[in-house]
């Protein structure tokens, strides 16, 4: 399973994933400079940081659905799924490590990305202090440990993500099918709060059932946004991170198992 | 090189069993079924070379995914030294080659060998060892540190091989080894096969060249539409019994002549005559062989 | 034979759907546990997402608006970045939208609204008395009328922000400072920085701010002891309290008022 998750993760790195990587890293950077010129004060730390996380958010989600569809079908397509499953390998050995490789693309991703912000938004709010020394309350300055919590939800939603996609994946017969239903899967996971409100509004017993439905099976990624301020008087109780945590992990484990049990009844 | 021992020891399950194995293929929106194998059993027993023969599309590569647990079968069931096909347990001995086989293509042909090895539980020196043993054994060794997308079909085909004898599996199954090689590597091929044999391995290899198989099974099964249509020692099947031929020096027509008059007076008949020709592919190897061997190896 | 045809495609056809069943029921059921799980954190959760204005963008906007789900932060932070460039060009109307969605998009910055509110009250006359003609030539009673009237849309601003910063001190002084100098009603001013004054964690010039004006406004007396009852809570060694400045200002006052030597203000500690 560690040796597919490491495959995994060796053929996204020769797939030249990683100059996307810098080249996003410099997006972001000029991004930054360019942001001076509108010279905000303290707000624009948290600019920063939203469009940080923004892009995190965004790309993120895309590189994790795009790779996780990729690295499942190149493998069932290219026929190299079939010399590896012919080695005395369980299938959920070859999904599980599908899975590891992703996240760990994840979190690297996430790592790579959460530090570079967090060095831009030291830097920029060094400037600012030196610049105007009352731009920055005391108090209110950058809370590190806010980003590198940011950076964890965004690795969880991503590993949620991808558990969901690879369980889509062992179903579809089209590596096209995988990405749309990934991304509906990512858009339904975003509106759950509404579906959640709806359950609650809900007049007819089938709006009932429907929306009792979607809340369960999907998982509500609002949950997530627990880290969207700068301010380290924001920072979410330990106890709320862990239920976050456990939640991710949760339904990432669900979605992996079962897709361990769908890719067993697949026909290679 | 550490290689067990052959077992031939009677009461020892057969290498593969297939017992009355079907197939159903759902093709078509309509639920339309495709029946690609329809109810075959043989056996193959260890140490042998048993060739499954057929036209295109006749079930063979199926025949094979069901026994590798790749397919699950719509009926029937299929062995391989007596663990059923689908526990993982039955593929540990096994080493097998896919018809047109693709491999990472991200990775080099060392790298690949290596990954396959870890699979099958190989680690440290031994691993290391092995991987520079059948790389040789297939003749990649001055190929190895290339990228596997850079390799053409003939490389394919052996790195294959490479990844199927990593972990010096008892079985063996080859489906299709030499498409897409040449005869120089086909022989080649053909004599590792026979060197595995020697070393008490058991081999099964498909193929509908059915030269090649000829010189090289001990028995064949041959498959028609998912049927199997005939099954048995290739002397069995292919020899012509009370039957001989000879060659000799090219001989003037006086000769011959003479040498049917003298058939004749003993109740035989000469049926034919005609020059003796090689084969193209051994002239192909003689002229070939050498050459490209060593351009191999240069570089 | 077309027995058999019918029931191998009965049984593919309800394996595949079997799975789709197992892999529904499983994540429902993931999902039954782990909201339990998740529930306690979900209040502070959802503190954190004050609810989508919805009902303040049309209904097709809001739509739209829901789907933008995570990524609200960040468009509304492009909305605002646009609006300065639009700003720019004094482009009333464009910038008025455009502060309207961003503080509807996310109403969590109070930084959106502060300058919203500020925009309006200042840039927003300035810009309507340029169209007009100018300052020469538009007359000065119309002047005055822009300017309140923007001066109130503004302050309609901060009131819908107070909705959602109920806490906010700065609100509170911008709305001070906006009626103070774009209407001229110091009373309402002096009002609006006695309650920042009484929000947690607001700084001390709020509470001189309120006395200057309460001054201006000929309300000495209420002035003088406003400032008489700050001045014992002062701490002396905080420079932003500036108790020195704020005692100073006392006997101003006295001195204008003319109070007697006797009743004068006696500062906690001082010995006579
Ligand atoms: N996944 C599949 N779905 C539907 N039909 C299939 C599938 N795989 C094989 N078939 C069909 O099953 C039949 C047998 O195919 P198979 O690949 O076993 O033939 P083969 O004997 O290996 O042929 P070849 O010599 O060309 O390799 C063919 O008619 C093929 O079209
Ligand atoms: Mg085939």
């Amino acid at each position: 399973m560690w040796l597919i998750a490491g495959n995994t993760l060796r053929e996204a790195a020769r797939q030249r994933f990683f100059q996307f990587l810098l080249l996003l890293a410099f997006t972001l950077t000029f991004g930054a400079r360019w942001l001076r010129d509108f010279n905000f004060g303290a707000p624009e730390l948290k600019f920063l940081a939203d469009c940080g996380f923004g892009a995190m958010a965004f790309l993120g989600a895309a590189l994790t659905i795009a790779a996780t569809a990729q690295l499942f079908f190149s493998e069932v397509d290219n026929r190299t799924a079939l010399t590896l499953l012919a080695k005395p390998v369980w299938r959920a050995e070859f999904v599980l490590g599908k899975l590891l490789g992703v996240a760990a693309l994840a979190a690297v991703f996430c790592a790579l990305l959460t530090g570079l912000l967090s060095l831009v938004l030291a830097w920029r709010e060094a400037e600012l202090v030196r610049l105007l020394p009352d731009a920055v309350a005391p108090g209110g300055g950058v809370s590190h440990a806010m980003v590198a919590l940011g950076g964890l939800m965004q690795w969880l939603r991503l590993l949620v993500l991808a558990a969901f996609t690879l369980l889509v994946a062992t179903f579809a017969q089209s590596q096209l099918f995988s990405v749309v239903t990934g991304f509906l899967v990512l858009v339904v996971c975003h509106l759950q709060h509404l579906a959640q409100d709806a359950y609650v509004r809900a007049g007819s017993a089938a709006g009932l059932v429907a929306s009792a439905l979607i809340s369960s099976v999907f998982p509500d990624f609002q949950v997530f946004q627990i880290a969207d301020s700068l301010a380290a008087a924001d920072l979410p109780a330990t106890g709320d991170v862990l239920r976050v945590t456990l939640y991710a992990l949760g339904y990432s484990a669900a979605a992996a198992g079962l897709a361990v049990v769908s890719f067993r009844r697949r026909e290679i | 090189m550490g290689a067990p021992g052959p077992d031939g020891a009677a009461g020892t399950p057969p290498a593969i069993e297939i017992r009355g194995l079907v197939k159903d293929f759902a093709v078509g929106l309509r639920g339309l079924r495709l029946r690609a194998v329809d109810h075959v059993s043989f056996a193959v027993r260890p140490g042998e070379i048993f060739g499954l023969l057929g036209p295109n599309g006749s079930g063979k590569s199926t025949t094979i995914k069901l026994l590798l647990g790749l397919l699950e079968p719509t009926a029937g069931g299929c062995a391989i030294f007596g663990v059923p096909s689908g526990k993982v347990e039955a593929r540990r001995d096994v080493g097998y080659l896919p018809e047109a086989p693709n491999f990472y293509r991200f990775l080099s042909g060392r790298e690949l060998v290596v990954f396959y090895g870890r699979m099958c539980g190989l680690a440290g020196a031994a691993l290391r060892q092995r991987v520079e043993e059948v790389i040789t054994l297939v003749g990649l060794a001055g190929s190895a540190d290339r990228r596997v997308e850079t390799y053409s079909k003939g490389m394919l085909q052996r790195i294959g091989l490479a990844q199927a004898l990593v972990h010096d599996p008892r079985l063996l199954i080859l489906d299709e080894p030499t498409a897409g090689v040449d005869p120089v590597g086909s022989a080649e091929m053909a004599e590792l096969i026979l060197a595995l044999k020697a070393r008490g391995k058991t081999v099964l290899i498909t193929s509908h060249l059915l030269g090649q198989i000829e010189d090289l099974c001990d028995r064949v099964a041959i498959l028609d539409r998912g049927r199997l249509v005939a099954e048995g020692n290739v002397s069995e099947l292919a020899g012509a019994p009370g039957r001989l031929s000879f060659e000799t020096d090219a001989l003037p027509s006086e000769e011959i002549a003479a040498l049917r008059a003298w058939l004749e007076s003993r109740g035989r008949r000469l049926e034919s005559v005609a020059p003796a020709r090689r084969r193209l592919e051994d002239v192909f190897r003689a002229h070939v062989g050498r050459g490209a061997r060593s351009t191999e190896e240069k570089r | 034979m077309i027995y058999r045809l019918k029931k191998w495609l009965g049984l593919l056809a309800s394996r595949r759907l079997i799975t789709v069943a197992i892999v529904i029921a499983g994540l429902a059921a993931t999902g039954v546990i782990l909201s339990a799980i998740i529930a306690p954190a979900r209040d502070s959760i959802r503190a954190r997402q004050p609810a989508l204005r919805l009902d303040a963008a049309g209904a097709g906007q809001g739509a739209a608006l829901a789907i933008l789900g995570g990524f609200r932060a960040l468009v509304a932070d492009f909305a605002w970045i646009r609006m300065y460039t639009i700003w720019e060009r004094r482009d009333l109307p464009g910038t008025e939208m455009l502060l309207r969605l961003v503080t509807t998009i996310d109403p969590r910055p109070v930084y959106f609204w502060l300058n919203s509110a500020r925009i309006t009250a200042y840039d927003f006359p300035f810009w309507r008395v340029l169209a007009a003609g100018g300052f020469e030539t538009v007359p000065e009673d119309v002047q005055r009328r822009l300017s309140h009237e923007q001066a109130r849309s503004a302050l309609r601003g901060l009131e819908t922000a107070m909705r959602f910063h109920p806490g906010s001190v700065e609100l509170w002084v911008e709305r001070a400072n906006i009626e103070l100098n774009r209407l001229g009603d110091l009373n309402a001013a002096a009002e609006s920085y006695r309650r920042a004054w009484e929000l947690p964690g607001a700084p001390h010039y709020v509470a001189r701010l309120r006395a200057e004006v309460l001054r201006r406004a000929g309300r000495r007396a209420e002035a003088l002891e406003w400032l008489t009852r700050l001045h014992p809570t002062l701490p002396p060694a905080d420079e932003g309290a500036a108790a020195d400045v704020v005692l100073g200002r006392i006997r101003d006052l006295e001195r204008e008022l003319g109070v007697p030597k006797e009743r004068s203000y006696r500062p906690p500690g001082a010995r006579e």
